[in-house]
């Protein structure tokens, strides 16, 4: 008797939900036909007519589209990897600054989480862009030209490495504030360790640094790994901000394309599944540290 | 008297000897950090009194405030804006009548359609377009009335989540794992461009109720999560001993679950509140003239042109100071107010 109301009810929410569907997609179609396009993949091939300032593979406007998006993909994952590596340590030296002893570090650790973590990352983005990098007069020379060099074109690293401006602004944005969050991410886990293990090692006499390096960290990386992988998605998501900086990421060329062709519904499409893609390999990524250091523990 | 300042001034001496100077690594963190601290915070005072040209943030205060609502109607938005500051202060330091506490949720519920008349107008008042809306009094327009949107859509997706009819499940679990997956800027892309080509042609919904629908799918989703975090964390044992009592499916949400999970769930939720805030500034992107978005179209005037820094940093001290309060009326409701009572 029970099982065959649950099968009611369900058939019925079945029902309801098949029929919203098909109502949008009828609208959907009536609304493509009055548009005169037709849902195809087809434009993928055509060339795309528009020029990348940034392009880690030959690319040309007389590219086609489908080669443009797949540009935009990678220059996607090159934010994303050098900031994730880079936040992380910025969020575990902050994390770590925040649960010690010094009261100037913990003071300092403190103020730059709170101050990032109330403002919004688009304006922290044109902050360093419009800021950071685009109010930079002349050339900024640390120690001397062969290593850092810094103006309103970007950064240049040893001299060969140049990095424009909205890339540099975007990495710098991004990591800042992903780092903020880790560092919380990263105090929790220190938090969870219990108070006795500092004790302990304290009482055989290792020094505050080896025994945080030694004892604490590897005994909060569990609980650490499963926050660090959320914030880690979070950065692959935020790194779409890109277009407020006019960096040509997936996001911004998806856009300049749905413009371009009118082609909202596959545009999107293909947005969709190229953000799924992503969080799938940071997903098996992350899995897979996690996997080193359960056996790690375990031996 | 004197002796015991010596002795309190003493132990803070110690006690800064202790944590900063105890190693040699210590005292030359501690001092390196000292010295760029202090050239920092000259140079950093220096800027702000003496170099800053404060005259775009003075001049432009309407402009932050209301965006371009038409100069004769901004009593409206400012009427909006003094009723929430008065409830955010009647929900700080609420008098101890039970009477009030009571209506204090019926109050913030209130704020949005009297928002909504404020702003829209109609009703006496004369009618002014959405996309006059604008500056602060948009941003707090959208945070609120998405929250309060997705609040409920949160809570019955979580349920269904939970739900033993596995169509709801998978249908609940699809939805919330497919939009924490992608960006918050392609759904409300989608929201701006989108929207309108699902809907029959006849129909027209304006940009702002546009991004609206779009935060509230987002924002669900996320909500969802937190709520099923609380269910999680609710003995299974409860729920039996409420059967065992004969409560049905819906007194056991409505009495034993959802009580406790809100408590629980508070400052999770919180962080999604304040995570909505800095949101809605991606809509000055996709063109709505809320707070970011006015500033934006501010410094492309020729006459603040290149005062990035003094509008960048009002708006983040605006931004830092909304979050704030935020934080400080959920504690305020989750040290106070349980809860449980209120529902």
């Amino acid at each position: 008797m029970k099982g065959l109301r649950s099968l009611y009810i369900q058939v019925g929410i079945g029902l309801v939900l098949f029929i919203l569907f098909a109502v949008l997609i009828n609208n959907l179609s009536i609304n493509l036909i009055r548009t005169n396009l037709n849902f195809s993949f087809k434009w993928l091939y055509r060339p795309a007519s528009f020029a990348l300032a940034e392009h880690p593979l030959p690319y040309s406007p007389s590219d086609s589209y489908a080669w443009a998006l797949f540009i935009g993909w990678l220059n996607s994952l090159k934010v994303i990897f050098i900031s994730l590596i880079i936040s992380t340590l910025i969020g575990f030296i902050t994390g770590i600054a925040r649960t010690g002893r010094n009261p100037l570090l913990k003071i300092i650790a403190a103020s730059y989480i709170t101050l990032i973590r109330q403002t919004p990352l688009l304006l922290q983005l044109m902050f360093w862009y419009f800021v950071g990098f685009l109010s930079i007069k002349g050339t900024l020379i640390f120690p001397n030209e062969r290593i850092l060099v810094l103006s309103n074109q970007g950064i240049k690293i040893f001299g060969d490495i140049n990095l424009t401006a909205e890339y540099s602004s975007l990495v710098i944005g991004l990591t800042v504030f992903t780092g903020a969050y880790i560092a919380e991410v990263v105090r929790g886990g220190i938090n969870s360790v219990p108070r006795g293990q500092w004790e302990a090692f304290r009482s055989v006499g290792l020094n505050e640094n080896s025994g945080v390096l030694k004892i604490i960290i590897p005994q909060a990386l569990p609980a650490i790994l499963p926050g660090l992988t959320s914030q880690y998605l979070n950065l692959a998501k935020n790194s779409t901000l890109a277009i407020a900086v006019g960096y040509a990421d997936i996001y911004a060329i998806s856009d300049t394309i749905i413009n371009q062709t009118g082609r909202a519904i596959e545009g999107f499409i293909l947005l969709l599944l190229s953000f799924l893609f992503l969080n799938l390999i940071i997903s098996l990524m992350m899995d897979f540290f996690n996997e080193i250091i359960t056996k790690y523990q375990k031996v | 008297m004197a002796i015991l300042l010596m002795k309190k001034i003493n132990k803070l001496i110690n006690n800064v000897k202790r944590t900063m100077f105890t190693s040699s690594l210590d005292t030359f963190i501690s001092l390196f950090i000292t010295s760029i601290l202090f050239v920092c915070t000259v140079k950093l005072s220096k800027w702000f009194f003496l170099k800053a040209n404060w005259t775009v943030v003075e001049e432009n205060i309407p402009l932050f405030l209301f965006g371009v609502f038409p100069a004769d109607q901004r009593w409206r938005p400012s009427l909006w804006l003094i009723i929430l500051i008065s409830l955010v202060v009647l929900t700080l330091f609420t008098p101890s009548w039970s009477f009030f506490r009571k209506l204090l949720p019926f109050a913030w519920i209130a704020v949005i359609p009297i928002g909504i008349a404020l702003l829209a107008g109609g009703i006496g008042l004369s009618p002014v377009a959405s996309r006059y809306w604008g500056g602060l009094t948009l941003t707090i327009f959208l945070m609120m009335s998405s929250l309060f949107l997705a609040f409920p859509f949160g809570i019955i997706l979580a349920f269904g989540r939970q739900s033993k009819l596995q169509l709801i499940k998978y249908f609940c679990s699809i939805y919330i794992e497919t939009l924490r997956a992608i960006p918050l800027i392609s759904i409300l892309f989608f929201g701006q461009l989108l929207i309108p080509l699902f809907l029959p042609v006849e129909i027209e919904i304006n940009r702002v109720l546009r991004s609206i629908i779009a935060f509230t799918l987002f924002v669900s989703a996320y909500i969802a999560e937190d709520i099923r975090g609380g269910l999680q964390a609710i003995p299974k044992s409860q729920i039996e001993a409420a059967k065992s009592l004969g409560f049905n499916t819906f007194q056991i949400t409505r009495f034993i679950l959802l009580p406790q999970v809100l408590q629980i769930a508070l400052p999770a939720l919180t962080n999604q509140a304040v995570g909505l805030l800095q949101n809605t500034s991606l809509m000055s992107i996709l063109g709505l003239v809320e707070l970011l978005g006015i500033s934006r179209s501010l410094l492309a005037n020729p006459k603040f042109i290149g005062q990035y820094m003094e509008v960048y940093v009002w708006l983040a001290a605006i931004y830092w100071f909304i979050c704030t309060i935020m934080a400080l009326v959920a504690q305020n409701i989750e040290r106070k107010t349980t809860l449980v009572k209120l529902i």
